[in-house]
């Protein structure tokens, strides 16, 4: 007998060997109680991940109205760029300052 | 079909009820496939709960019911490789367990008649566990699915949701790697060959 068939045979020997068991008594009350401990679980889960949310979104909001608190008391940003960037260089001002010609000592006639 | 699709439509709308009449339907058959598949006789029951428990909470997944069978074929077979993964139980190949088997398989084949006792069947479950040893656990149950349970190549592809070709080559692999398995045994038992 080849191989393949002796392999065959054996496979519906074991098919043969091991039948299908007669469910247990608490099978069903087992099950149940899986099912409804998993329900349990998924529901704790999900009131934890609800408060986490909450939270999350409270804290957004926090944070934005301190953040724009901020902003509006702050005389700095209420100055343009150039503007701050003047009176941080007063010094440079000074020294391209207009030169004053002295017309009346000078005579052109001379 | 075991049950009818009125009754897994009223599962899938959240009837309880509905759904223990479909354990109740179902549950021998998954449980043979079960015991079959892991071959640890004490923790069938965990595992064939497990299926169920995966079944009623995917039940609203499920497009249609008249793919349910294969939908709870796909979690059993999920379920047993889980298992099987767990236990990563690779056993040695028990050599004098082999070649008793060996010896029983000749006289069952040569004869046409197979001793029924206990010992055989232990002998005969022993022995297909230490040859599918020689694959993975996917391959395990996959070959278990085909040659035990008895599922056809369409069946199988709506389980594993891959085409029929690539089965194929999977499955011809698996068998190559349990039949050298049991070509080493039998040539180490010269006896048994007949």
């Amino acid at each position: 007998m080849r191989e393949d068939d002796q392999l065959d045979a054996l496979f519906r020997a074991y098919h043969a060997a091991c039948p299908a068991p007669e469910p247990g008594v608490n099978f069903m009350p087992q099950l149940w109680q899986k099912i409804e401990s998993r329900q349990n679980y998924g529901f704790s889960f999900r009131r934890m991940a609800n408060a986490l949310v909450t939270a999350a979104v409270a804290a957004t909001i926090c944070l934005g109205v301190y953040t724009t608190m901020r902003h509006s008391d702050t005389a700095m940003y209420s100055q343009s760029y150039v503007e701050a960037l003047a009176e941080n260089n007063t010094i440079d001002t000074d020294l391209v300052a207009p030169a004053r010609l002295e017309i009346d000592q000078v005579s052109p006639m001379n | 079909m075991l049950v009818d699709f009125g009754l897994i439509r009223r599962a899938q709308a959240g009837d309880n009820a509905a759904f223990n009449e479909i354990v109740l339907a179902y549950r021998k058959r998954i449980l043979g496939t079960i015991t079959r598949v892991i071959a640890r006789p004490e923790d069938v029951e965990d595992v064939a709960q497990e299926v169920f428990l995966r079944l009623y909470f995917s039940l609203d997944q499920l497009r249609t019911a008249e793919v349910f069978e294969p939908w709870l074929y796909r979690l059993t077979v999920n379920a047993a490789y889980d298992y099987l993964r767990k236990q990563r139980r690779r056993p040695e190949y028990r050599m004098s367990d082999l070649s008793e088997q060996q010896v029983l398989m000749a006289d069952a084949v040569a004869g046409g008649k197979v001793e029924q006792d206990e010992q055989y069947q232990k002998k005969i479950r022993e022995s297909v566990d230490s040859l599918l040893g020689a694959v993975s656990e996917q391959d395990r149950i996959l070959l278990m699915m085909k040659e035990v349970e008895g599922l056809s190549l369409k069946e199988l592809e709506k389980i594993y949701q891959v085409n029929e070709n690539a089965l194929k080559v999977r499955l011809f692999r698996a068998r190559q790697r349990v039949l050298k398995a049991f070509g080493a045994v039998k040539g180490k038992e010269p006896a048994t060959t007949g």
